[in-house]
């Protein structure tokens, strides 16, 4: 029986350690190399067009952003941006939540059943459901007509060119999103946290406010920078629902694109879009952090 | 599977409903394949600032199964780990038969390992599974065909070859993992906790299982596993780790009962330990101990190096070793505290003055106990192991 | 405990009750909301009318032969078959073998690049169009079914990549260790062992790069041309310019193509594999 044989100590001969690894470093070159060259690449030159292009050679470099800032049209159209995008989240909230909040704690086998039927509109263009609310809310659509037939309206009108078909559409396609956001934290919550609640004497609602509601913080969190972020960056309600009474940045982007030739501006205009939703992610991000989430 | 065979254990492990010991085993040489000694030669590694392993070099026999025996960190699965290939080491050389495989990708050393959890590919069917490494090494179809089916009858699973993994139970799926890995005719068996995560009862089958295929195949074999009872059952030898380094290596019997210092006698089954001081000689390899905690108590222990007159030294007893008898005067004396039956023995737990750990007392009958509790405690000279630890 | 007092738990349950079958209530009405706007294009899109009107007055096929006869209808939809298809496909090549690599590195930098090649899908799809549009007219790539094809790709590599992240995160690492001490070279495990297990991802991924490259509007407008437009951007510009229910008709066809090729990879993989 030995302790450790006499030749313990030796020091075996000196490695290069390595270990077994079936992926190494290089496979991620090649997406790397083409994502640095077809996407950095390029919106870091939009930048620098923003800056260096047009107006801004001559006017110096910040022109454009402060035209767009300034200007009373142009600034109009951000703080519409930003307006619609916040009204468009509220609304998603308030009516997302209910089914989130139903979803999880009553939904018991048909979960699986409603998350399917919140999923599958996205085998739908966009364009199919911005024009199916065209179809209900034309003038002889069959929602107008409806309405009309109830002696809710006085005559069949065109409810389609409204920003309030705008909302109805924006909230249609997002809210799902902010639907799923919710719930994927919701079903975190404990139940037995609302029900000792509830044995201690919270009203439903009071329940709901004090316990459910902070604790699943995190999933409005996200799901609200999720919607505001898509509907900064969407145009195709605006166009095809708003008749032209709501314009935001990425709906001027694309009229403006065909129509002027101001390549710096239009820069402009981009980069500015993109400055609110990295803004908007950067948030996120903070606030995910705070709360002690790993996103 | 066979009759009772020749086997080492513990003399806690149960046959039968008593406590049996029986001879060593004696190693049979294989028919398959030539048993390949395997060295480990300085062999160290660090993660980052953590010292995981220090200078290690033994050798395994052709043939022996060697257990890596030891509390989780010790070092046991980094050494098991560059064995195979999965880390290089930063000092040493595994070498395997005559080939120093240390530069070598796991893919070409040869081996076979049976992981903790298994590993079995959920994709594929039992059959493809003990297949996969006869593929990759290119073996024909019909002739893969013929060796798993061979394989499979050796573990005992032969009409199981085409259903899918999760439909086994986890004995079989570990019966699966070792066929898969002996298949291929390896040089050395690594085995990675195999038993874990089976119940008491299938461990302890499984346990003789694999030692006698083993053995059967004479395959150079190292087992990892904090379980000591596995250890002792199933190896040749046992090499206890601690803290990276190798504290005591060798046969079952030689670690249970002559453990070197404290770690091991209490690794492996329980230790009660006592200290004393010497107070001087009795004959050529007595010498007399005077008990601390408890003044006038002594006994003797033996030993073949002189002790110091007037040194401190650390013993310890097994608990199947220890007698229960009146109080008697000059000796150690403790309260009992509880007795249970386990089955095949009583375990007494007694207090001892001056001292703070209970000790354990292993019996094969009911002892009487006077109402006041009080016993007297004696044990063998030859039974009391001196431990290298100081006190 | 008095009478009284037992009495009370009871009345509360059934408010309850009440509560939950309103909110029940509630969800169905939202359900019937989503499905609303799709079930009135489909109905429209067999009105006879050639404007849009309810009640409908007749049935007819003739929004879908219009679509056959329109040109640009069949040609969009092959050019955005064809682009989604590709674009995925290169998606693939480019982010699996990355995410492979990724997915189970703990230093700093696996995280900052895992963050960067889902970037793009965080940007909105209008600037990403815009950009692309003028850095390769510089490489005189301009309007090109190059140019849209890299554009979609960029777009699809995000979906690809994050499904494959976290695929891979799930699959324990012992079951290539067993492919390699069984003797598989780096090649063969990927091939026997890691690419099986890590399908599903690839799949989901993909199918959700197909679907989204299908749909996007945004970064397909930069580079239309005859050849290059793809069925969104066709069908944006006959909305413009004609309001009939062909636009209907179009819309439900590429619904059933969605359908059916969601259908297919039920069938080859199964879906619940995918939802994992």
């Amino acid at each position: 029986m030995t302790a450790g044989s006499p030749l313990a100590d030796i020091d075996g001969k000196a490695r290069r350690s390595r270990p077994y690894r079936l992926a190494g470093p290089s496979w991620i070159i090649p997406v790397l190399l083409f994502l640095g060259f077809f996407f950095v690449i390029p919106l870091g030159a939009n930048i620098l067009r923003s800056l260096q292009s047009g107006q801004a050679t001559t006017n110096g470099p910040l022109f454009y952003y402060v035209k767009l800032l300034t200007d009373a049209y142009y600034g109009g159209v951000i703080v519409e941006t930003l307006k619609v995008a916040a009204i468009s989240t509220v609304l998603c909230l308030i009516v997302g939540y209910p089914v989130a909040y139903f979803m999880v704690r009553f939904a018991g086998r048909w979960n699986a059943v409603i998350v399917f039927l919140l999923i599958a509109p996205l085998l739908t263009s966009i364009i199919m459901r911005t024009f199916g609310w065209r179809v209900l809310l034309a003038r002889r659509g069959l929602l107008t007509t409806q309405l009309f037939e109830w002696g809710l309206i006085p005559r069949p009108l065109n409810l389609a060119d409204e920003p309030f078909a705008v909302y109805l559409g924006l909230v249609h396609v997002l809210a799902p999103f902010m639907i799923l956001s919710i719930t994927a934290v919701l079903q975190k919550v404990d139940v037995r946290l609302e029900e000792s609640a509830r044995v201690l004497g919270a009203s439903a609602l009071g329940t709901f406010f004090r316990i459910t509601l902070p604790l699943s913080l995190d999933g409005i969190a996200t799901g609200c920078i999720l919607v505001f972020v898509v509907t900064c960056g969407s145009f195709l309600t605006m166009l095809l629902l708003g008749g032209g009474k709501i314009t935001t940045l990425s709906l001027l982007i694309y009229q403006q694109f065909n129509v002027t030739q101001d390549v710096g501006f239009a820069a402009a205009m981009g980069n500015t879009l993109l400055f609110i939703g990295l803004i908007c992610l950067a948030l996120q991000a903070r606030f995910l952090r705070r709360t002690g989430v790993k996103s | 599977m066979t009759g009772m065979r020749a086997m080492r254990a513990s003399p806690e492990s149960v046959i039968g409903g008593f406590s049996i010991e029986l001879p060593s085993v004696t190693r049979e040489r294989c028919t398959l394949t030539t048993a390949v000694p395997l060295q480990l030669v300085g062999i160290s590694k660090s993660f980052g600032s953590v010292q995981a392993l220090r200078p290690m070099t033994q050798t395994i026999e052709g043939g022996e199964m060697l257990a890596l025996l030891g509390p989780s960190g010790c070092g046991k699965t980094t050494t098991l780990r560059i064995i195979a290939g999965f880390e290089t080491p930063d000092r040493g050389s595994v070498v395997i038969g005559t080939r120093d495989v240390t530069e070598l990708p796991p893919n070409k050393r040869g081996l076979g390992m049976v992981f903790q959890s298994y590993s079995l590919f959920p994709h594929m069917t039992v059959g493809e599974n003990v297949a996969f490494g006869l593929k990759m090494q290119g073996v024909s179809a019909a002739e893969r065909t013929t060796r798993v089916r061979e394989m499979l009858a050796l573990v005992r699973l032969a009409q199981h070859e085409d259903r899918q993994i999760h439909q086994l139970s986890g004995g079989q799926q570990q019966r699966i993992a070792l066929a898969r890995a002996l298949v291929t005719n390896p040089s050395t068996l690594l085995l990675d906790e195999p038993l874990g995560a089976l119940d008491k009862n299938l461990r302890e089958r499984m346990q003789f299982e694999l030692r006698e295929i083993q053995q059967r195949l004479g395959i150079t074999s190292i087992l990892v596993t904090h379980d000591q009872e596995e250890a002792l059952t199933m190896s040749h030898r046992v090499a206890v780790m601690s803290e990276g380094q190798v504290v005591q290596v060798g046969r079952p019997t030689d670690i249970y009962e002559r453990p070197r210092n404290r770690f091991v006698a209490e690794f492996l089954g329980t230790a009660n330990i006592v200290g004393g001081t010497v107070t001087g000689q009795t004959s050529e390899r007595c010498w007399q101990v005077a008990l601390t905690g408890e003044p006038g108590a002594s006994t003797s222990v033996q030993s073949d190096v002189p002790l110091a007159a007037g040194s401190a030294i650390l013993l310890a007893v097994r608990p199947e070793r220890i007698e229960i008898g009146p109080v008697v005067a000059g000796t150690m004396r403790a309260q009992v505290q509880d007795v249970v039956f386990r089955g095949s023995y009583f375990a007494y737990e007694l207090r001892a003055p001056g001292q703070d750990v209970p000790f354990f007392v292993h019996s094969q009958s009911r002892k009487d106990i006077p109402p006041d509790g009080m016993v007297g405690l004696g044990w063998r000279p030859d039974n009391a192991i001196i431990l290298e630890d100081t006190p | 405990m008095t009478a009284a007092g037992l009495a009370l738990p009871v009345r509360r349950r059934r408010r309850v009750r009440y509560g939950v079958i309103a909110l029940a209530f509630y969800v169905l009405l939202f359900l019937g909301f989503i499905a609303a706007p799709i079930v009135s294009v489909v109905a429209v899109s067999f009105s006879t009318a050639s404007f849009i009107a309810f009640p409908i007055p007749g049935f007819t096929l003739r929004w879908y032969w219009r679509i056959i006869e329109y040109k640009p209808f069949v040609d969009a939809l092959i050019v955005s078959g064809e682009v989604a298809v590709l674009s995925t496909i290169f998606g693939t090549l480019l982010g699996v073998p990355a995410a492979l690599a990724l997915a189970r590195s703990r230093a700093t930098a696996a995280a900052i690049v895992s963050n960067f090649l889902l970037a793009p899908v965080t940007v909105p799809a209008i600037v990403l169009g815009l950009s692309l549009l003028y850095f390769l007219s510089s490489l005189s790539l301009g309007i090109s079914f190059t140019a849209l094809l890299i554009a979609h790709t960029v777009a699809g590599i995000p979906y690809i990549v994050r499904t494959v992240l976290s695929v891979y995160r799930a699959i324990p690492p012992d079951l290539e260790e067993a492919a390699a001490i069984l003797g598989a070279s780096r090649w063969q495990t990927l091939v026997h062992t890691t690419l099986p297990l890590v399908r599903p991802g690839v799949f989901a991924g993909g199918l959700f790069a197909i679907l989204t490259s299908l749909d996007n509007l945004p970064l397909s407008f930069f580079f239309g041309s005859a050849k290059t437009n793809t069925l969104p951007v066709v069908m944006l510009s006959y909305m413009e310019n004609q309001f009939d229910p062909s636009i209907a008709a179009v819309s439900t066809v590429q619904m059933l193509i969605a359908i059916v090729v969601l259908l297919i990879a039920d069938r080859v993989y199964g879906i619940e594999k995918l939802t994992s």
